[in-house]
Order: structure tokens, then C-alpha cells, then sequence
């Protein structure tokens, strides 16, 4: 059954486990490839999670000259290929979330695979295993499904779930304020 | 048994050449479970593997468990005793020189007998922690009292977890941390959480408490900080520091007022009903506010809502417990589980969230200055007559109760006790009032270090025993939950280090006391040894052998037989453990903290931890994530607190109370009262905190007050670089 990264942005702590978890999938070369944001730093505590969406369509790819970012059969988009890389950095200005980091000294852009070792395999990548605030999980369709009418709110003030954010992403993503839509036991 | 919901069957990823070790954390009470990856050709551990079968953690780690592996093999381990000659040089890292284990030994032999000639059995003490396993907490308290024959031996739990202990012996007649498993938070209706910054100091509860909201229950969170979880919750408490017991009573008033008391419960399982009644009954939410500075409509709507919710659970942490009157203020937010009868039932019930791994199995079995193994009183005759049965020693040669933690600084202070052995803590950085208690340590005829790192506390050390880390050695320790669980060897001792167990033992012998620890050759001779010991005690693990934690993922105390499968949830049969069966409603009157604040230091300091940092820091700083992402300390400022400072966002300023000082970065932020500021603990030297924090005891559980005191901020002269 395919399994999909999906983001839930209210439950993050900002306790940046992803990040750790990052350097530990074993073929990361111990460098973290997702960011964690303080939205808000001198007012409040609200952290939000910055992961690849591992898009449809990526513009990463198709912005790169040298064919270095291939995409995966499961759908992720891979982390340019060494050999192939001629770091120009078309990457990091064409994808519209800023995620493909650059290695000055390597001369080499390095971006999420989605632990691609672990996830061909169906085993969740480090970040959605090790995330303790159900921010990064790793789900069915049906349980994406389910989330997403679960946590809709479309009602003018609030819009929480989306079907993408920009073009279409493997990664699914619902946006603050989902608990606006959650009826109370009492 | 009690895998949930989030429970999901997932392999692993094995990568060639290498095997997993099944385990759980280093780090805090949640002791999540964890493997480690070893490799097969180096035998080392290289990292980390989620244990996605672990019920209460399914997988989950905060950043320090992540990192939790790179501790064993790290640069800065210990790898042979050291000895310093030389002792003007005490309070540094100077002067130390490599020796063999015979010499360290004989070093440390010579000195100890020599102390206790001159000056007595009880110039010698002992100060542990409980970072470390049951069996090696059991082992301390035999040692200190069979093979050193000392009365002054307690532990860093008194700056940790004693409050909840006594209150909670107090309310039910049994500390158990927990009365619920925790595969029951995310099943209740209403969680009330207070002074416990649960997403930064136990972060892989989050995911139960976040489901509380999402299947619509709601969340309470009492923190004069809007820290992740408060910023989150239905009502924020956002109390001034040290107010809790105040809070705790206008909250119980208005559950009693409206007509929320469990009249049955209270009537056939408490005592001390009315007497608490009359005593909140002053305690209207104007009168509350007054106090506590939480808006009346805040503590109304609380009280309602925990009112109504067929289910809920109590849960706090150091934030109400490192005050002095810490046990006050557990038995007052346990009133509100008392009184309502949310308790004894799956889904409600009164928890704290334990502070170090073995927080809870550490502090029952004999390393406290007056207990003995199962939670026996060293005060009582019986439970004295029992455990020197069981170590072969009469009643006469049990040494008397001793002090508390902070308590031993001011008897060294005093040179009534002149040597100390100090392992698994590091109370330079932890203990209160470091000035005074860094000078006691340095004033000791002598001090034996046992540590894997070269802590702040070993600075003062005349000899350092290299130890192992949690990875080294195996043996069980007990959760947060009250569930003992096994923690697995992964990788042979690094260099020549020791597990403190081992150590104990070859040092008994050497005083001559061999008969009562030479049998003791492996951590399972001792594992069952402690289990035994603990046969017939209030925290009866005698049932609880490794198999069975194996079998069963865990096993919750009391477990009293090899067919028992242990007690998850804790009073079914609405059975407390005081004499006539009933659990205790306590009337308690509100005391301020100990150091209000005044003209000459307005504000109220309060401390705590970072997500990034474990206690002392002595393990955490030292991992490259870690450190990067919390290099410093820092103190958290209201922006209209720094503008009647004049200070900026990053300037740094002297923070001062009557007992110390310390330059700070200020971190500008609201989302902290305006009259309280805030500074994480975990940093040694100049940068600690704990230079400024008040010794202030509770009379009962002798924890000190380190969550609130007076303090002034001075902006620094400008210098041009």
C-alpha cells in the first residue's frame, strides 16, 4: 500500500527531531536536508516544518541543465546526482519552497530523497519515524483522506486543507487552524 | 498488550554488516524505546534505528534520543581512573594524571579508612542520581550503608522528583508516578497539565495530548511561560511562579461550589473532605487572581471544564514541584483527581511527568537518605529488620537516616562530612546556591568522581572513575509510567571503563566487606538480588524478571509474584495504600514563595530545561546537534519588561539575586509574563543559573525552591570592541 509524507503544520513544537533524524537515515552523509522555522520569534513559540513536498512536476528538476535530479519510481524527487551535478544552483531559484540546500565545497546541491532507502521498502523515512508531535506523518491515501475531511474548513476564514499548495506534490500538507474544525466532546 | 491506535507494524531498515540492539533511551523518564546499530566487523555502535514496537513511544525521539548513541563512542570519554595529587588545583580540570585501577583503588581505600578512623563512620558520603539502572540505584544504597557503613547518602532526586513522592505518599500511601498507563492520555476527555513544558521536556507525549484536542477533549496548561503546549491549549493559566497552591485551591473550590464533588467517592474512599472545603472556600476566583495573576475567567472556565469531563487526568512536573512548598502543590492539584473521583478508572487518574530516566524505580529502592529497597522506611524497625536479613547484617550495624541532597553541602560545609563519592551526578551545575555548594565540594578532605565525562563536578574530584554509559551495560529501569523495562547491552565498556556496579563491588572488597558483594558478578546476580530485595516492600518488583519485561513489554510494579503480570493501572478497586484503605484530600493553607519579590529585586526568576538539553548538560553539550542548536544560555524577557530595562533582543545583562549573578544574552519574547523571566539550567560555570537560585527547602520532601526567587536585571556598561 503507497504511503505518503504528510504534514500536519498545527502539531509542530519546534523540537527539531526531524532535523536530527535527518542526519541519521544513513545515506544523508550526516547533513540535514529539511528546515524547521520560528514563525514568529519574539511573540510566540509557533514552529512550522520546511520538508520538500517532492512535487509532480518538480521545478528543480526541470530547472537543472544537467539532468542531475532524477525522480524516483515511488515519486520522490532524488538528491542531485554527484556525477552529474554541475552546480549552478538552477535548482535552489526554481523551487519555489527553498529547498535544495548547496555544498560550496563540493561544488553540489543536496536536497531530501525522502530517505529513499527506507521508503522504497514501505519503511517511513526518519523524520515522520521520529517526529513526537504527529507533525511529519507517514499515511495511506485513506488516511490522508480521512484527516483532510476531518480537519475541512473552507469557511472564510479558515482553509486548512488543500489539495496542493501550488502544482501537485506527493507530500500532502494541512495548514494551521485544523482545530477550528474539530467539533468539542462537550 | 496496550498497543493503541498509533501502533503500526513497521520493519526495519537493516543495513548490511550490521545488527540492532533493542533498548531505550539515556536521557529522561519517557524512556523511549530505541535500537541501536552496531557494527558487526567494529563491534561499536555507529547509530540509531527507530523501535517502531515500543507501545508507549511507537518510534518516536526527540532530538537528544536521536543523538542519544553518539555519547558512547565520543572523544571526551574517560577511558582510565585519573588521580590528581595536587590539591590546590580542585575546581579545575588541571592536574590530573592516568593510573591504574589497583592504584585508584588503593588511593581511594587509604583515604576512606583514613577519614572514617579519624572522624567517624559518617564522614564519609554518597551522592548519586538516577540516570542510571534499578539495580545500580539498589547496589549505591547497600554500598553507602553495608560497605561504607556512612549514614549520609542521598541523591539528585531531590532536586527532581522528591516533591511528587511526597506528595503523592501523602495523598494515596504510594508513590507511584503515574496511575495510568500512558496508552490512556490520548483516550481522555481533559487533560489538566501543570508546570510542565511537555513539548520541549517530554516530547513524545505530544502525540497522545495533541489527539486530546483532536478528537475535541480539551487541554488545560497552568505556566507563567506560553511554552508550545500552552500556546496550543483551550485555557492557559499563565500563573506568576510559586503560585501553584493557590491556583490548585480556587480550581477545587469552584469543583466543590458547582456541584462537581463525587460525593460517593469522597464519602467511602477519602478522608479529609470537609476539612479541605472549609479551607477553599476563601479561595474565590477574585481572591485566586489576586494571587496568582491568572484572569478569574481563566480559573472559572478550567474548573468547568474539568468539571465536566467524564474523564480526566491530572499531570504536573517540576514546574509545581521545585518549590517549597512543592509537596503542597502535588497533593493540591491531586485533590482535584481526589475530590471529582477521576481516579482509579482507565482514562483519569494523576500523573507526573519524572524527570530522569530512572526518576521513579531510583528513588524506591534504597539511595535516598531514608529508605531502603521496596520503599521501605528506614525509620521503621520492621522494614530495617527485613532488609538486614536479607544482606546478612544485624539491625546495630544499619546506620540512621541521613540528610537530604542539599542538606550533605551544608554538613561538608560544616566539615561533618569530609569525603564524598559522587557518581551519576553532577551537582555543580544542579544543585541550588552554587556558590556555596561549589565551595563545599572544594573544601573536602577528599572526593571520588565516578563519571564517563570529565564533568563540572568531577573538577573537584582528588580521583575520577572512568564509567560506562547506559549502552555499555544492561538492567532495568523504570519508566515514568511506573513500568520497569530493560535497557540492553550494545557495545563492550570503552577503554577501561567500569559499570558502577562492578566498581562498588571491587571497592567493597578492598574495605574488607567482600562476603556481602563477591557474589555479585554479573548485572543479572544483581538484578536478582535487587528483585529480592525488594520482596515484601510497597514497590514489590520480585515478580518482574527480565523475561517477563521481554514478554510483556514491560512490566508495571507492583508485581508480586512470577505469575503476577503487574498493576498498569493503579486503585481498580478504589483501594489506597494508607492503613484504613482510603486516599487523603488535604486541607492546605497558601504559603508564598520563599523570596518574594522586593524594591531591590523586582522580578521573579524561574528555570528550566531546552528540548536540546538533559539535566546538567555534562551529556548533551557535548553532541554537536545539540550544542549547535542551543549553544548558550539565555534569559527570556517580556518586550515591556525590557523596555523599562532599556535592553535589546541579544544584549547581554547581569541577572543577579541576593546569592549570585550571571551574564545572560536576553531573548526578547512574549509569550512570558511580564514580571517573571526565565533561564534554561543545563550550563556549567559562569553560565549557570543555579549561582542565583534560592536553597530554599519543603519541609517534607527537602526540595529546594528553583522555580521561583527574586531577581534584578542591570544593563551592562557598553563596550566598544
Amino acid at each position: 500500500m503507497k504511503k505518503r509524507l504528510y504534514l500536519e503544520l498545527e502539531n509542530c513544537i519546534g523540537c527539531r527531531s526531524c532535523l536530527a533524524a535527518c542526519t541519521q537515515c544513513g545515506g544523508h552523509e550526516e547533513r540535514n536536508r529539511n528546515y524547521v522555522y520560528d514563525v514568529n520569534p519574539l511573540v510566540n513559540r509557533q514552529t512550522m516544518p520546511l520538508m520538500c513536498l517532492h512535487c509532480v512536476n518538480p521545478a528543480c528538476a526541470r530547472s537543472c541543465p544537467a539532468q542531475a535530479i532524477q525522480i524516483h519510481e515511488t515519486g520522490a524527487v532524488l538528491s542531485a546526482l554527484v556525477e552529474k551535478c554541475i552546480g549552478c544552483q538552477n535548482c535552489t531559484i526554481a523551487c519555489p519552497y527553498g529547498i535544495p540546500k548547496f555544498d560550496t565545497e563540493q561544488n553540489l546541491m543536496y536536497k531530501c530523497d525522502l530517505c529513499i532507502d527506507r521508503t522504497k521498502d514501505g519503511i517511513p523515512p526518519m523524520c515522520a519515524s521520529v517526529c513526537p508531535s504527529n507533525t511529519l506523518q507517514w499515511l495511506t491515501d485513506e488516511e490522508i483522506e480521512a484527516k483532510q475531511k476531518q480537519f475541512n474548513l473552507d469557511n472564510g476564514k479558515w482553509v486548512t486543507s488543500l489539495p496542493f499548495l501550488e502544482s501537485e506534490t506527493n507530500v500532502r500538507v494541512n495548514l494551521p487552524g485544523i482545530l477550528q474544525g474539530v467539533t468539542k466532546l462537550f | 498488550m496496550q498497543r493503541d491506535k498509533f501502533f503500526k507494524e513497521v520493519d526495519n531498515l537493516h543495513h548490511p554488516n550490521e545488527t540492532l540492539v533493542r533498548t531505550h533511551c539515556s536521557y529522561c523518564g519517557m524512556q523511549c524505546g530505541m535500537n541501536l546499530r552496531v557494527n558487526t566487523k567494529t563491534n561499536k555502535i555507529i547509530g540509531v534505528e527507530p523501535r517502531y514496537d515500543w507501545p508507549v513511544t511507537v518510534g518516536k525521539m526527540c532530538p537528544k534520543g536521536v543523538t542519544a548513541y553518539q555519547q558512547t563512542n565520543h572523544d571526551d570519554r574517560l577511558l582510565k581512573p585519573l588521580i590528581r595529587d595536587d590539591k590546590s588545583l580542585k575546581g579545575t580540570k588541571l592536574g590530573f594524571r592516568e593510573a591504574t585501577w589497583e592504584e585508584a583503588y588503593d588511593h581511594i581505600v587509604k583515604n576512606f579508612q583514613k577519614l572514617q578512623k579519624d572522624y567517624g563512620n559518617d564522614s564519609l558520603s554518597v551522592f548519586s542520581g538516577v540516570s542510571m539502572t534499578n539495580e545500580k540505584c539498589y547496589l549505591t544504597g547497600k554500598f553507602a550503608r553495608v560497605a561504607l557503613g556512612t549514614r549520609y547518602i542521598d541523591y539528585n532526586g531531590r532536586f527532581c522528583m522528591s516533591s511528587a513522592a511526597g506528595g503523592f505518599l501523602r495523598s494515596f500511601g504510594v508513590d507511584r508516578g503515574s496511575t495510568l498507563p500512558w496508552t490512556d492520555i490520548h483516550e481522555t476527555d481533559c487533560l489538566f497539565i501543570a508546570g510542565s513544558n511537555t513539548a520541549e521536556c517530554h516530547p513524545t507525549s505530544m502525540f497522545r495530548i495533541w489527539n486530546v484536542q483532536e478528537r475535541g477533549g480539551y487541554l488545560i496548561v497552568a505556566d507563567p511561560r506560553e511554552t508550545p503546549i500552552a500556546r496550543r491549549a483551550d485555557v492557559h493559566l499563565d500563573l506568576r511562579p510559586g503560585t501553584d497552591l493557590a491556583l490548585a485551591n480556587g480550581i477545587l473550590n469552584l469543583l466543590i461550589e458547582n456541584g462537581f464533588a463525587d460525593e460517593e467517592f469522597v464519602q467511602n474512599h477519602t478522608n479529609g473532605f470537609e476539612e479541605t472545603k472549609e479551607l477553599v472556600k476563601q479561595f474565590t476566583p477574585e481572591y485566586t487572581s489576586e494571587i496568582t495573576g491568572v484572569a478569574p475567567e481563566k480559573i472559572i472556565r478550567a474548573a468547568e471544564l474539568y468539571g465536566k469531563a467524564p474523564n480526566a487526568v491530572v499531570m504536573f512536573a517540576r514546574g509545581i514541584e521545585q518549590q517549597h512548598k512543592g509537596v503542597d502543590n502535588v497533593s493540591a492539584y491531586t485533590n482535584m483527581a481526589l475530590v471529582t473521583g477521576k481516579i482509579g478508572r482507565a482514562k483519569s487518574g494523576v500523573a507526573t511527568f519524572t524527570g530522569q530516566g530512572n526518576g521513579q524505580g531510583g528513588r524506591e529502592h534504597g539511595q535516598k537518605s531514608d529508605l531502603l529497597p521496596g520503599y521501605r522506611k528506614i525509620t521503621n524497625p520492621e522494614h530495617v529488620k527485613e532488609v538486614c536479613q536479607f544482606w546478612g547484617i544485624t539491625p546495630e550495624e544499619m546506620p540512621k537516616p541521613g540528610v537530604s541532597a542539599y542538606e550533605m553541602f551544608e554538613l561538608m560545609d560544616q566539615k561533618v562530612i569530609r569525603g564524598l563519592y559522587l557518581l551519576c551526578s553532577n551537582p555543580a551545575v544542579s544543585a541550588p546556591n552554587l556558590n556555596f555548594v561549589r565551595n563545599a565540594m572544594k573544601n573536602l578532605d577528599f572526593m571520588v568522581c565516578s563519571d564517563f565525562y570529565l564533568s563540572e563536578s568531577a573538577e573537584f574530584a582528588d580521583v575520577i572513575l572512568p564509567t560506562v554509559t547506559w549502552s555499555e551495560d544492561e538492567g532495568t529501569v523504570t519508566n515514568l509510567e511506573g513500568r520497569i523495562i530493560k535497557i540492553n547491552k550494545a557495545q563492550e565498556p570503552l577503554g577501561e571503563s567500569k559499570p558502577d556496579w562492578q566498581i562498588q563491588v571491587e571497592l567493597a572488597e578492598r574495605l574488607g566487606k567482600g562476603k556481602y558483594f563477591s557474589h555479585l558478578k554479573t548485572a543479572r546476580d544483581v538484578a536478582d538480588e535487587f528483585r529480592g530485595a525488594t520482596k515484601g516492600g510497597y514497590a514489590d518488583y520480585s515478580g518482574a524478571t527480565w523475561e517477563k519485561i521481554e514478554k510483556q513489554d514491560g512490566v508495571f510494579w507492583p508485581c508480586k509474584s512470577e505469575e503476577d503480570e503487574g498493576t498498569p493501572h493503579m486503585f481498580l478497586d478504589k483501594k489506597f495504600y494508607h492503613p484504613d484503605g482510603k486516599a487523603k484530600i488535604c486541607a492546605l493553607p497558601y504559603r508564598p514563595p520563599a523570596e518574594e519579590p522586593c524594591e531591590q529585586y523586582p522580578l521573579r526568576l524561574t528555570t528550566g530545561r531546552v528540548v536540546y538539553h538533559y539535566l546538567s548538560g555534562n551529556q548533551t553539550r557535548r553532541i554537536q546537534f545539540l550544542r549547535d542548536m542551543c549553544p548558550e544560555p539565555y534569559v527570556e524577557v517580556h518586550p515591556e519588561t525590557a523596555k523599562k530595562y532599556n535592553i535589546e533582543h541579544e544584549e547581554r545583562v547581569r541577572l543577579f539575586t541576593r546569592r549570585g549573578e550571571a551574564v545572560y544574552k536576553v531573548k526578547i519574547t512574549e509569550a512570558i509574563r511580564s514580571d517573571t523571566v526565565f533561564v534554561p539550567y543545563h550550563f556549567g560555570h559562569k553560565e549557570s543559573i543555579n549561582l542565583l537560585t534560592n536553597p530554599a527547602l519543603d519541609p517534607m520532601s527537602r526540595m529546594p525552591e528553583f522555580k521561583a526567587c527574586a531577581a534584578q536585571i542591570e544593563k551592562q556598561s557598553i563596550k566598544k570592541v
